[in-house]
């Protein structure tokens, strides 16, 4: 770890983050061993179809409670837009399709509107997942109407949980460069801070409740 | 019998609810029974059940001049052609026999039950002490070995009947022009043919727990036809997206101006 490097998340937040993240990855491919016929050696792979099923019910559970502590966790911070910068944000798509000059663009806090969107999906449909989930693994004390609609939901959920899923893990990676380390060790660059969220470091400037790597906590307007 | 797409045609103006064909049903299949519970029919077992394929139900309607109509109809699996219970089968247990019926495999059946949810009528049950699905099969060994099958072959009037597709279908729409009054042929029109047709001396509407119009249900055409190739299109269209990004927009990385301050990303 370099000298100067921002904390960006604490040891709870990464650890609930790949409890979320690594369930929702095994939902995924069991699922998909479920759905798609071709994919069949996955549940080869477990042992059986039905071992397969049994590993995707209780992996839903552990996900679910995964996705409680996220929500209660990031809801303040992820789960409501500030206007009117996340309006301008949303107008320039974040300066990530085409150029926008910095002047134009607003200042970003601790997420930004894509991020919020990513955050807001994920809880959304999480939690569809998690009750049609629950009603496709005891259909027979349900209206069988119910269980037809949470068909139909489970495999819309699957569907846009898993093209969001693809795109976090993309500007996670190398769509932009040091945000993983976010997620990994919680550290991230001053110059990263700087250009992606800049309204957060400035923020925790003012406020000092920065936190450097190697250093002292800074004192406010210091 | 091998080879042939075949029907099986039930003449309910010809039952007499004896109910033969629920015991050889039973006994050929090697089913149990179930304690009987008089709930004020001779409906007995009161519904379809894991180990009943095969019912009379007993219907009582008002007929002319305020008399009661006794009803009877045999109950099962219609053995569709385009089946919904096939459609969402996760591991493909549920098959289409050479036949045209459809049967299960009970090495791949995992018992998640979404056949119950899917069939239009109603007809798979679900046995928890073996974690099965249960329907009929229109007694693929007894076809194999070019017999008919249990409850065809113990019917005494000949409201049962089993034969070449297009020969009982005839023979159906014969027998109801015959009856008159109303009699109409149930099963050829529905979800590509049903592999059971029935020739029914009264409307359709006043039999327990017969669709009038059965299909598929909307949401599993939705979830099978629909979301399913559409999750796979999703994904591919934003990885394709995000490569495309990648290499024509390029990564954001810090500006300059930013990462002079610390000559770091």
């Amino acid at each position: 770890m370099k000298k100067g490097m921002i904390k960006a998340t604490s040891g709870f937040e990464r650890f609930v983050h790949w409890c979320l993240a690594l369930s929702c990855l095994l939902l995924i491919i069991t699922g998909m061993g479920m759905m798609y016929h071709s994919l069949d050696f996955i549940g080869g792979m477990m042992g059986g179809m039905g071992n397969l099923k049994t590993v995707h019910n209780w992996t839903g559970v552990f996900f679910g409670m995964a996705l409680l502590f996220a929500i209660v966790m990031w809801f303040r911070e992820a789960g409501i837009p500030s206007f009117p910068e996340d309006g301008k944000w949303i107008a320039c798509a974040g300066g990530y399709l085409w150029h926008v000059d910095k002047d134009k663009m607003p200042q970003v806090g601790k997420y930004n509107p894509g991020q919020k969107l990513f955050f807001l999906v994920v809880a959304v449909f999480g939690i569809i997942m998690v009750i049609s989930g629950y009603i496709m693994w005891f259909p027979l004390d349900f209206s069988t109407g119910t269980v037809r609609t949470m068909f139909v939901l489970h495999a819309l959920g699957f569907v846009i949980i898993l093209a969001f899923f693809i795109v976090h893990l993309y500007l996670a990676t190398i769509g932009v460069p040091g945000s993983a380390s976010a997620m990994f060790t919680g550290w991230v660059s001053r110059a990263w801070a700087k250009t992606n969220h800049p309204k957060w470091l400035r923020e925790m400037e003012e406020k000092g409740t920065l936190v450097t790597y190697g250093g002292e906590k800074r004192s406010g307007r210091a | 019998m091998n080879g042939l797409e075949l029907v099986k045609l039930i003449d309910l103006s010809r039952c007499t609810a004896c109910r033969g064909c629920q015991i050889a049903c039973k006994q050929w299949n090697n089913l149990p029974a179930s304690q009987t519970n008089n709930f004020g029919s001779y409906q007995n077992p009161p519904d379809l059940e894991w180990n009943t394929w095969t019912l009379i139900r007993f219907n009582e309607i008002e007929g002319q001049n305020g008399k009661v109509k006794w009803l009877f109809r045999k109950d099962g699996c219609m053995h569709c052609t385009d089946a919904a219970c096939v459609k969402v089968c996760p591991t493909q247990a549920l098959f289409y026999t050479e036949f045209g019926a459809v049967d299960i495999d009970y090495a791949r059946c995992i018992g998640c039950k979404e056949c119950i949810t899917a069939c239009p009528f109603h007809v798979p049950r679900y046995d928890k002490a073996t974690n099965k699905i249960y329907k009929c099969n229109l007694c693929y060994s007894r076809l194999r070995a070019n017999q008919p099958p249990a409850c065809v072959q113990s019917c005494p009037t000949g409201a049962l009947q089993i034969g070449a597709r297009d020969e009982m279908v005839r023979k159906a729409y014969q027998r109801a022009e015959e009856l008159g009054n109303g009699a109409t042929v149930y099963g050829d029109k529905f979800v590509e043919g049903t592999h059971v047709v029935y020739v029914l001396p009264e409307a359709v509407t006043v039999y327990d727990n017969l669709p009038e119009k059965p299909e598929i249900p909307a949401a599993i055409l939705v979830w099978k036809d629909v979301l399913k190739p559409a999750g796979l299109i999703a994904a591919g269209a934003v990885a394709g997206a995000a490569f495309l990004h990648y290499v024509t927009h390029g990564p954001k990385v810090p500006t300059e101006e930013n990462n002079n301050e610390k000559g770091e990303i």
